[in-house]
């Protein structure tokens, strides 16, 4: 092992059911990590918009991943001359406040994905290859996955090694995560689940969501009408609502993640 | 008539779905509900219960471990990998596997290719997509008659719906734009404005019944079909269908 691997950043993958609310977890939890000091890279695998409004971010109308990669002789995708997952980052990822920055999948419009094959492609190579990066090893690393159960959806994120399962105390939220607890624990045999309860507003939600998934809740995030009003305004919600309750109870999620450890 | 749902994941794409087939089989339509969804729910909204509900999904998932035989015929689809859901109505799902048996049309097959060969004649098709526009996307032109986009009043959502529209109409279809959880004219007005204000619309205003119907896992029309949201989706079933009933 290199001196300082045990040195891993927090390498975290945020999943639920869609409308959970991921994308505020992890552009909020994003940006609170940053405020904290670290580095974070944010990735945004879903093909549809979500994370940048979260981050509070600019999404580039196309790409800048487009231009990381060609097609070799085979017709396969490669990295351009000189540009690796380390490069590729440093190149392509753009800015999002606090420093952070976020590396995006292209986005379906009305032709489909297709006018971004290269970039999608390219976001996998980087995701593979993000492991072994040495520059980014202190970086944290947080990933918005697509919503549901798919299994193809960690071949996405091979870098996480904490899952933030993301729960309303709804049964189809709560079947949801069961599933994609158990998906992640098959693609990523030693990943932690963190179970994040969102938008609980009875009491006893939380425990009820915690007892059926058989999981510890690391954080409830209460009810707040502030989120709503952040997601209708398509503003993060740090900027919009600093003072909510929600705010708080993401910012001592960041806390947590940034201080316990990493299994490696 | 062939029905598509599409929208945002967590918009409301299934309760929408789910209540109108209850809507459509009350009033006396014959309805086969395709749950396309890969996080398959809609036997949640139409009654089911969330246990039985999974179990539909262990089934269809059991394609994968090898522990469901395979089926060739698409009426043994239906009978396979559905199940029978209050009033009537035919519950299948058709949710996407990540490792279909190469050429094998049960776990092979896609909402858009199910969408186009299920007869949509005397019957009403009603098909749950999954989040997102990836479906209808892939759609043909005519292959649906009618898509539902359903929004909520968010600039993701909205983001998504506008897209959907586009796509949709692209392909011919009837747009129906569902404003969902409206709690007031500020939501309905950010809604418009987003879509286009002579665009067909219906308006779901934010509904408790509906929030208890999702907290317990039941239909909300079996939990208070006289809500003003259940109220507004049976009202769309009701100008989808005309008037023509069979007998």
């Amino acid at each position: 092992m290199s001196p300082g691997a045990e040195e891993l950043g927090p390498r975290l993958a945020v999943a639920g059911k869609g409308g959970a609310g991921k994308s505020v977890v992890a552009g909020t939890v994003a940006r609170s990590l940053a405020r904290r000091g670290r580095r974070v890279l944010a990735l945004d695998s879903d093909t549809l918009p979500g994370l940048a409004f979260s981050l509070g971010a600019a999404a580039p109308a196309v790409p800048p991943l487009n231009a990381a990669v060609e097609r070799d002789e085979r017709n396969r995708w490669r990295f351009i001359a000189g540009v690796g997952p380390a490069r590729a980052v440093q190149r392509y990822a753009t800015d999002a406040p606090d420093g952070v920055r976020m590396l995006q999948l292209g986005k379906t419009g009305r032709e489909g994905q297709a006018p971004y094959l290269a970039a999608t492609n390219a976001f996998y190579m980087v995701v593979q290859g993000l492991d072994a990066v040495r520059s980014l090893r202190e970086w944290a690393v947080i990933g918005d996955l697509p919503a549901g159960p798919r299994q193809i959806a960690f071949g996405w994120a091979p870098y996480a090694r904490r899952v933030l399962l993301v729960v309303e105390p709804t049964w189809q939220s709560m079947l949801t995560a069961r599933r994609v607890g158990r998906i992640a624990l098959a693609r990523r045999p030693g990943a932690e689940l963190w179970l994040i309860v969102n938008k609980a507003s009875a009491p006893g939600d939380a425990r009820r969501v915690s007892e059926f998934l058989d999981l510890p809740a690391r954080c409830a995030v209460p009810a707040d009408d502030a989120v709503r009003s952040a997601e209708r305004a398509g503003e993060a919600l740090l900027d919009h609502a600093p003072g909510s309750a929600a705010v708080a109870a993401l910012e001592s999620l960041a806390e947590q993640l940034d201080r316990s450890s990493i299994g490696v | 008539m062939k029905i598509l749902v599409s929208g945002k994941g967590g918009v409301g794409k299934t309760t929408v779905s789910g209540t109108l087939a209850r809507a459509f089989a009350q009033a006396g339509h014959p309805v086969l509900a395709l749950d396309a969804d890969t996080n398959p729910m809609l036997g949640v909204s139409l009654g089911l219960g969330p246990e039985q509900t999974d179990l539909l999904v262990a089934v269809r998932e059991g394609l994968e471990t090898g522990e469901t035989e395979h089926e060739r015929s698409l009426d043994g689809f239906v009978e396979r990998f559905g199940r029978d859901a209050p009033d009537g109505v035919r519950l299948v799902l058709a949710s996407r596997i990540d490792r279909p048996d190469p050429g094998c049309r049960c776990c092979g097959v896609s909402a858009e290719q199910l969408i186009a060969e299920l007869d949509g004649e005397g019957r009403i098709v009603i098909g749950d997509l999954e989040a997102g526009v990836g479906t209808v996307l892939r759609l043909e032109t005519g292959q649906a008659d009618v898509v539902v986009v359903v929004a909520q009043p968010t600039a993701k959502s909205l983001d998504v719906a506008r897209r959907a529209i586009d796509l949709a109409e692209d392909r011919g279809a009837r747009v129906v734009v569902v404003a969902n959880r409206v709690r007031d004219e500020s939501d309905l007005a950010a809604i418009e404005a987003a879509v286009g204000s002579d665009r067909e619309l219906v308006v779901i205003p934010e509904d408790p019944a509906i929030a208890a119907a999702d907290r317990d896992g039941l239909a909300p029309i079996d939990v208070d079909p006289r809500s003003p949201g259940v109220r507004a989706v049976v009202e769309l079933a009701d100008r989808l269908a005309g008037s023509a009933v069979p007998a």
